[in-house]
């Protein structure tokens, strides 16, 4: 296989798209995006379906054309190049293998089109197939292999030519819940094993996390936030990404003092010290990002609270609870014990540091 | 360039036969049209026409759907279906007088089920019994190739459902299996009245005098009182149902009422079978049908070797010299204008149908819609626009081949158009966008990619333009010439001259020449045929 050239970075700046409604007239679909990929990264574009995503994405890819803004691959400015010069690798949702090529035909393609000889090109999809873990499939035609085959036959054709940029639309959504999760383990070990910038384009957020090495959510057109997964559920910037992120209570607070990084807040009538809080914690009304697992239910805890509903996962239960005129949902680990009954009355307990706060 | 072409053997001719019939003494008038639906016998050959095209609509479309029931609903083997098919496709590619020759032998002064059989005499093969037999032997088809997809598109889970709330085989396919067939009918039904409407062929042998109707006499009106302005005022009396009927079913299949096939794969649950009670009936009606075509096609074969059909039974080849003899030219002339027009036809359908789909430019609509035009409208007004528009300069065609081979491209091209869009929507978009994200150039992509993908619809194509150009009469026989003649001209000259032997003979080599042809052009398809394509034999009858 040909040696792998030095990864690029890729730089959105600024990127816009409109697209013609038929009831809403000319809308953005995708609305001044900036992004920043480091060389060699992983990063994933996350959001809801019509978020702009695999618009951004076919933009980077130089299937569509932005209205305005520049994209650059390395320090090479391609916002008009065709997408046949931009060197890049695609992954499609719909794997766009052409039905009338062998396996090795198909992952051939685009060496034949660069040129290179014919004993290259034999050895680099041997390498490739072999790669992916498709030795011996190389005469069989599209339609006979399973869609975890096709899957690897994309990625394959995507790779083998060493692009310098490898761009996914939503590559897993044809597949079944137990071949994504381990489809999304060997694309990332790839792609980190080649060292192939990329760009992956998903709305499972669970898969977004598992896979990236940084997240953009989208939503509108606009991107959200950018940040690793951990940045993204503990410290939202906002109430979308904190509930598309993850299962989340926002529940009402109000902060009555703070300085630097340590509040005093008053919660259900009562008042409490976070240390090391963050996001909007200046005095007044404000809202604690109160993931499930967060709260701890038990024997103590300053706050009483009634189970309304228990639902039984095995590692843990879910439980849905009454404080107040709130309803939250509270992840209980059980262990051994027999949880909690519903209509019974539990004390509910929060951390003492790293809340987050959105205003 | 595309629309030059289009513009001058599509719009350019139907302008001047439009012109043609409403110019009077240099201002545009309806007087003439009027003063010919003044005159009884135009009032009632309109009048004829939809009659028959009516029946051939319903009837056809009745017998249609009793073949497609028993090709997806009765567990018939496969050899048993593949009959069926054959059987279906025998009338779509056969000359146009076969069925007629075949019901004048048989019903007849001397025909054999009349005179032979029934001992009648004086009995009259000519009027509306015997034109509608042989429309709706020759048309059905057409509504089976429509409902067959249909049926078999039904989701099984529906009628399985169905059962599953107690629904008997009876009550699920009266308000089940039915109602899902209902757009297929009107589509069918609405193909058969077009396609009768359209006829020529049929009517000129089998209506006779007491039965006129709207293409012959538009004709008659040409040939033998040379009076165009009258034939061209009898075809825009004919364009308007054509029209209508054409703008229906656009409008009925641009609503999408089809039963879609999705792209899902996995095991499919099977269709619901029909119970034993109602098989029967449906296979003796198919059975019946059956045997009346083979017989038709024995007749015509058995009287093409022998001396005098119904007078002298002794075997001969005689009427098989003749048409090698006298006939060649006509066989020649045909041959080389089918082969000119194959090729041209073929690509021109490929390339239309990949700039329509595929490209986005000014007028796209309105190019498809033109090309389409000259394939929908029936045949009698294509001729007898391109005689008008091409008899006088400034462009003078009369007499030519080209003027047939062009007739031929821009009359049954459309098939190969149609092929390539319904070829090129199933082909993902991603396919090509993957091959220029690759690096390849759209030139290397449409020649790595697309073209290979849409490789069936262009052989589609030129099965098409091969059967039209050896099968077609109602626009060309305006368009002949003492330089250029056709077979199936030659066909209704000897049947008028009451040379049934010669014109058997003639029918029955078409036959086999088409057979020969679309059986190469199957088994190619069948080699190129990438996996997930959906098969074009349908296109093939179009």
């Amino acid at each position: 296989m040909t040696t792998q050239p030095a990864p690029a970075g890729i730089r959105v700046e600024a990127v816009s798209k409109q697209f013609a409604h038929r009831v809403k007239g000319q809308v953005y679909a995708v609305d001044r995006v900036d992004l920043d990929v480091a060389p060699g990264e992983l990063l994933t574009l996350l959001g809801p379906s019509g978020c702009g995503k695999t618009t951004t994405l076919r933009m980077i890819a130089g299937f569509e054309q932005p209205d305005s803004g520049r994209i650059l691959i390395g320090e090479r400015d391609v916002t008009r190049a065709l997408a046949s010069q931009r060197d890049i690798g695609m992954v499609f949702q719909s794997y766009a293998l052409f039905p009338h090529l062998s396996v090795f035909e198909n992952v051939a393609y685009g060496l034949r089109v660069q040129r290179r000889p014919e004993t290259a090109i034999v050895d680099a999809v041997r390498e490739v197939l072999a790669l992916v873990g498709l030795g011996g499939y190389e005469r069989q035609m599209p339609h006979q292999l399973s869609g975890g085959e096709q899957q690897r036959v994309a990625l394959a054709r995507a790779i083998v030519f060493r692009p310098r940029v490898l761009l996914f639309d939503e590559p897993l959504s044809n597949l079944d819940a137990k071949l994504r999760v381990q489809m999304r383990g060997e694309i990332q070990r790839l792609q980190k094993r080649l060292g192939i910038t990329a760009i992956y384009v998903t709305h499972d957020q669970e898969e977004a996390m598992a896979i990236s090495d940084r997240i953009a959510v989208m939503n509108k057109g606009k991107l959200v936030q950018l940040g690793t997964a951990d940045a993204l559920y503990r410290r939202p910037e906002d109430e979308f990404v904190a509930q598309f992120i993850g299962r989340v209570n926002l529940v009402p607070v109000r902060v009555l003092a703070a300085s630097g990084e340590e509040v005093e807040i008053e919660l259900w009538g009562r008042r409490l010290r976070i240390a090391g809080a963050s996001g909007a914690i200046v005095p007044g009304p404000a809202r604690l990002v109160l993931r499930p697992e967060m709260a701890r239910l038990g024997p103590d805890g300053p706050f009483a609270a009634k189970i309304v509903e228990r639902t039984y996962l095995g590692e843990k239960s879910e439980y849905r609870i009454e404080i107040g005129d709130l309803v939250l949902q509270v992840a209980g680990y059980d262990g051994d014990g027999p949880g909690h009954a519903p209509g019974s009355t539990v004390r509910l307990a929060l951390p003492e540091r790293g809340l987050h706060f959105l205003p | 360039m595309l629309w030059l072409g289009v513009g001058l053997f599509v719009l350019y001719p139907l302008a001047m036969l439009l012109l043609r019939a409403f110019l009077a003494e240099g201002q545009l008038s309806q007087g003439p049209l009027f003063a010919m639906l003044g005159e009884r016998i135009h009032r009632q050959s309109l009048l004829n026409s939809l009659i028959l095209a009516t029946l051939v609509g319903g009837i056809g479309t009745a017998l249609g759907f009793v073949f497609a029931l028993a090709a997806t609903r009765c567990e018939l083997s496969a050899p048993a279906r593949g009959a069926l098919d054959a059987l279906a496709f025998l009338p779509l590619i056969s000359p146009p007088f076969t069925t007629s020759i075949a019901i004048i032998f048989s019903f007849g002064p001397r025909g054999l089920i009349t005179h032979d059989l029934l001992g009648l005499t004086g009995t009259s093969a000519y009027g509306l019994p015997t034109t509608l037999l042989s429309e709706v032997l020759t048309y059905f088809p057409l509504a089976y190739l429509t409902l067959k997809p249909v049926l078999a598109g039904i989701d099984p889970n529906l009628e399985d459902m169905a059962a599953s709330l107690r629904a008997g085989g009876w009550r699920i396919f009266r308000t089940v299996t039915l109602p899902l067939c209902i757009p297929g009918f009107a589509n069918a039904f609405l193909l058969l009245f077009a396609a009768s409407l359209a006829d020529f062929a049929t009517p000129l042998i089998l209506a006779g005098s007491n039965f006129p109707v709207l293409p012959t006499q538009a004709y008659l009106q040409i040939t033998g009182l040379f009076d165009f302005k009258g034939g061209a005022v009898l075809s825009f009396v004919l364009l308007v149902p054509a029209m209508v009927v054409y703008l229906l079913q656009r409008w009925w299949v641009a609503r999408g009422h089809y039963v879609t096939v999705t792209g899902k794969v996995g095991p499919r649950a099977l269709s619901r079978p029909l119970p034993t009670a109602a098989r029967i009936p449906l296979l003796a009606v198919c059975s019946a049908l059956a045997v009346v075509i083979a017989y038709f096609y024995a007749l015509l074969f058995y009287a093409s070797v022998v001396k005098a059909f119904g007078a002298d039974h002794s075997f001969t080849l005689a009427h098989y010299r003749v048409i090698f003899t006298e006939g060649l030219k006509a066989i020649r002339d045909t041959l080389i204008i089918a082969g000119i027009g194959m090729p041209l036809g073929g690509l021109f359908g490929v390339v239309v149908g990949y700039l329509v789909t595929r490209k986005r430019f000014p007028g796209r609509h309105a190019l498809e819609m033109t090309v389409m035009l000259n394939y929908a409208l029936p045949g009698t007004i294509v001729g007898i626009g391109y005689l008008i528009a091409f008899n006088d300069p400034p462009i003078v065609l009369t007499g030519t081949a080209a003027i047939i081979v062009a007739c031929y491209v821009f009359r049954y091209a459309p098939t190969g158009v149609r092929a390539t869009i319904a070829q090129l929507q199933q082909i993902d978009p991603s396919l090509e966008e993957a091959s220029t994200g690759m690096g390849a150039g759209s030139f290397e992509t449409f020649r790595r990619v697309t073209l290979p993908l849409v490789l069936p619809a262009f052989f589609a194509g030129l099965g098409v333009m091969f059967v039209r150009s050896l099968t077609a009469i109602s626009a060309t026989i305006f368009l002949i010439s003492i330089g250029w003649t056709l077979i199936t001209v030659r066909i209704l000259e000897n049947m008028t001259e009451l040379a049934l032997g010669p014109a058997a003979a003639f029918s029955v080599l078409v036959v086999a020449m088409v057979f020969a042809v679309t059986g190469l052009i199957a088994l190619l398809l069948r080699r190129l045929r990438a996996p997930g394509t959906m098969a074009l034999a349908g296109s093939m009858g179009g």
